[in-house]
């Protein structure tokens, strides 16, 4: 079990920088997840915390632990590849009990381990066959197996259950996380999917284009993104951005936009900080939004529904503005029909203003 | 991964390359091992025997062939008074030395080439095999030379160093496709599991395993075979197997009855060899071949 800590760290391919200048402190015990788009390099900074990939500026440290220099043996880290890797001239079991076996253990103990993680992971039938007669969310399984049968200090998951079905994923979600629960190993975990992050981590580090974003609990990052691209990155569906004007009127200040005009709440006008006039891209989740019908009292959205569409226990309703369209959340009782004028109310509580030039948020 | 169930599908044409591939292969056959089938025969032949042959067009004559009372005076002649033992000694020593350290140094500089990038890798790639490109006959003349200076004209150290010289180039070139097959996500996984540099590098020689094997048996058959530079440099003191078979031409007397044992002595090791490590070699030759 290990607390692990970037300071400033680079990853250079050539000219390319694929991670630039990393700062993380992660606490033992603790799940972390990078999450991202594809390249902006996620597995780089994996493979780095495993010594696969040679630190280009900076440290990585476990328990304040300088491990620059380490052989990925010596840092006593199980990953799971992006690709498997797994070993094609060895049966799933010989796979599984490879690490076990490097690190002397009896046949017993392997034999036991082994035999528990195919369990957990529902791959029992399958130990005696090679990698190359599994499917891919089996041969996925085996090199989730591979990193579990021992008790590492960390963990590195890189997008372990991408390829498994949605049904075995979200049953895998909560094995993994209970696993990790239970062991208490620090555990970083590579994910494209929001969801997958918002679902398992502790802790969440959103990057883009090799630079950390935002580092924070999933309820931060979700409710209080730091920049645009992460309020747009985070949630699904995801967030509605509108470009607007701030104006000043008496003794309210209004968020301007062609279909509406509503007042900031008293805090958010002092987080604009001396940002008194001039455009904000202006962001709101479908869920800070409602949808209605007939025209209520207070403040609204004017709009035309565009299309509907039934998400199981959800609907979201695509509203036409002038000149913008927006995406609602409302309950799949809603009866709007695309055509008709609608009118969307704004949980002034829930929604954002980004700077327009550089995406920062002022709340 | 596809499965080996390869689907046919029979049209007029593949019907009729069928018929015509089974016809080049009979002729192919009785081409290639009609020659041997004549060696074989004579060897175990008196002289008088050997010679004799049916009239052309006398197809029922063809019977002459296998009339014969076997003998191994020939075989024992090789052995008591030509001092066959020895040169087949030389032969393994020179082809079997020269496979084993081509291949170890080989797959030690295929395995950096192919894992490790450095200024001015494919230069010295290209430079490794470019040694290959000129015939052999064109660099005997100073190889001699140098090998003369250094006293191994005539050894069989001298010998097993010229087929390395020969070989090595081969083996990293053709070793370095069988290592580029094998992904280095392999060793990564390896190495996180807890395994060294160099054990990473034992657990994927399974792996590439057929393919030395395959390669091994290439460098023995061009050392074992070899006439020009067992003639040259291996001339006195290790006489290998083609150079003595070639002594019994002698201008007055062809022996041909040694030869003839003489070439089955040369041919069956290698046959044996063969066979034994057919099902490597096909794999070993063909896994290089394909890219998952
Ligand atoms: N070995 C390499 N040589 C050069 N560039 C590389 C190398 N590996 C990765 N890159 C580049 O570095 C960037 C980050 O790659 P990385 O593999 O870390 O992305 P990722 O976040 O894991 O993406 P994905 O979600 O698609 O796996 C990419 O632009 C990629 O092209
Ligand atoms: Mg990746």
């Amino acid at each position: 079990m290990a607390k692990v800590s970037f300071r400033s760290v680079w990853k250079k391919y050539g000219e390319l920088a694929a991670v630039k200048d990393l700062n993380i402190e992660c606490a033992d015990g603790t799940f972390l997840s990078i999450l991202g788009p594809s390249g902006c390099g996620k597995s780089s900074t994996m493979r780095m915390i495993a010594g696969l990939e040679h630190i280009s500026a900076g440290d990585i440290l476990f328990d304040d632990q300088r491990i620059n220099d380490m052989a990925p043996r010596d840092r006593d880290v199980a990953m799971v590849f992006e690709n498997y890797a797994l070993y094609p001239h060895k049966t799933v079991f010989e796979n599984m009990a490879n690490p076990l076996k490097l690190r002397g253990q009896s046949t017993d103990r392997i034999r036991e381990r082994v035999n528990a993680a195919a369990n957990l992971l529902e791959i029992g039938q399958l130990l005696r066959r090679r990698p190359q007669e599994l499917s891919g969310g089996q041969k996925q399984r085996v090199a989730i197996g591979r990193a579990i049968v021992r008790e590492p200090k960390l963990f590195l998951f890189d997008e372990p259950i991408a390829h498994l079905d949605a049904k075995l994923r979200a049953h895998m979600r909560g094995e993994i996380k209970h696993m990790q629960r239970t062991l208490g190993t620090t555990m970083i975990y590579v994910t494209h999917d929001q969801l997958e992050a918002m679902s398992m981590a502790d802790l969440i580090a959103v990057m883009h284009d090799g630079e950390l974003q935002q580092l924070g609990t999933p309820r931060e990052v979700y409710n209080q993104p730091v920049n645009a691209w992460v309020a747009g990155f985070v949630g699904e569906p995801a967030m509605n951005f509108l470009t607007c004007e701030v104006q000043a009127r008496r003794d309210d200040v209004l968020l301007t936009h062609s279909n509406f005009a509503l007042p900031l709440l008293p805090q958010q006008v002092q987080r604009l900080n001396g940002h008194a006039a001039g455009p904000v891209r202006m962001g709101v989740r479908p869920d800070g939004l409602s949808i209605t019908m007939r025209k209520p009292s207070e403040p609204v959205i004017t709009g035309e529904i565009f299309v509907n569409e039934l998400l199981g226990g959800d609907m979201i309703v695509d509203v036409q503005l002038a000149d913008a369209r927006i995406r609602v959340k409302t309950a799949p009782e809603f009866e709007g029909v695309p055509g008709e004028a609608c009118y969307v109310t704004v949980n002034r509580e829930k929604w954002h203003a980004f700077d327009v030039e550089n995406g920062r948020a002022f709340f | 991964m596809a499965s080996r169930e390869v689907v046919h599908y029979e049209t007029p044409i593949t019907k009729a390359l069928r018929w015509f591939s089974v016809a080049f292969i009979i002729v192919y056959l009785i081409w290639t091992l009609l020659p041997i089938l004549v060696m074989f025969a004579s060897s175990f032949k008196d002289l008088l025997e050997a010679f004799k042959i049916p009239a052309v067009g006398d197809w029922a004559g063809i019977g002459v062939f296998f009339e014969f009372t076997p003998t191994l005076k020939h075989y024992n002649d090789l052995f008591a008074n030509l001092n066959f033992s020895s040169y087949i000694l030389n032969s393994l020593v020179a082809a079997g030395g020269s496979a084993v350290i081509s291949v170890v140094l080989g797959s030690m500089a295929a395995y950096s080439l192919s894992r490790i990038s450095f200024k001015g890798k494919n230069d010295l790639f290209f430079w490794i095999i470019s040694t290959r490109m000129a015939p052999a006959v064109a660099v005997m003349v100073p190889l001699y030379s140098i090998f003369r200076s250094l006293d191994l004209v005539g050894t069989l150290p001298g010998l097993i160093l010229a087929y390395t010289t020969f070989n090595l180039p081969f083996a990293i070139w053709i070793l370095k496709g069988f290592f580029d097959n094998v992904p280095y996500a392999i060793e990564e996984a390896q190495m996180v599991d807890g395994a060294t540099r160099p054990q990473a590098l034992m657990a994927i020689l399974p792996l590439v395993a057929p393919g030395i094997g395959a390669f091994i048996v290439l460098c023995i058959l061009f050392a074992w075979n070899d006439f020009l530079f067992a003639a040259i440099i291996g001339s006195g003191g290790a006489k290998t197997l083609p150079v003595a078979t070639r002594e019994l031409v002698q201008p007055q007397n062809i022996q041909w009855g040694s030869i003839m044992a003489a070439g089955v002595v040369t041919t069956v090791p290698m046959m044996l060899l063969g066979l034994v490590i057919r099902k490597y070699l096909v794999t070993g030759l063909t896994m290089g071949a394909v890219k998952e």
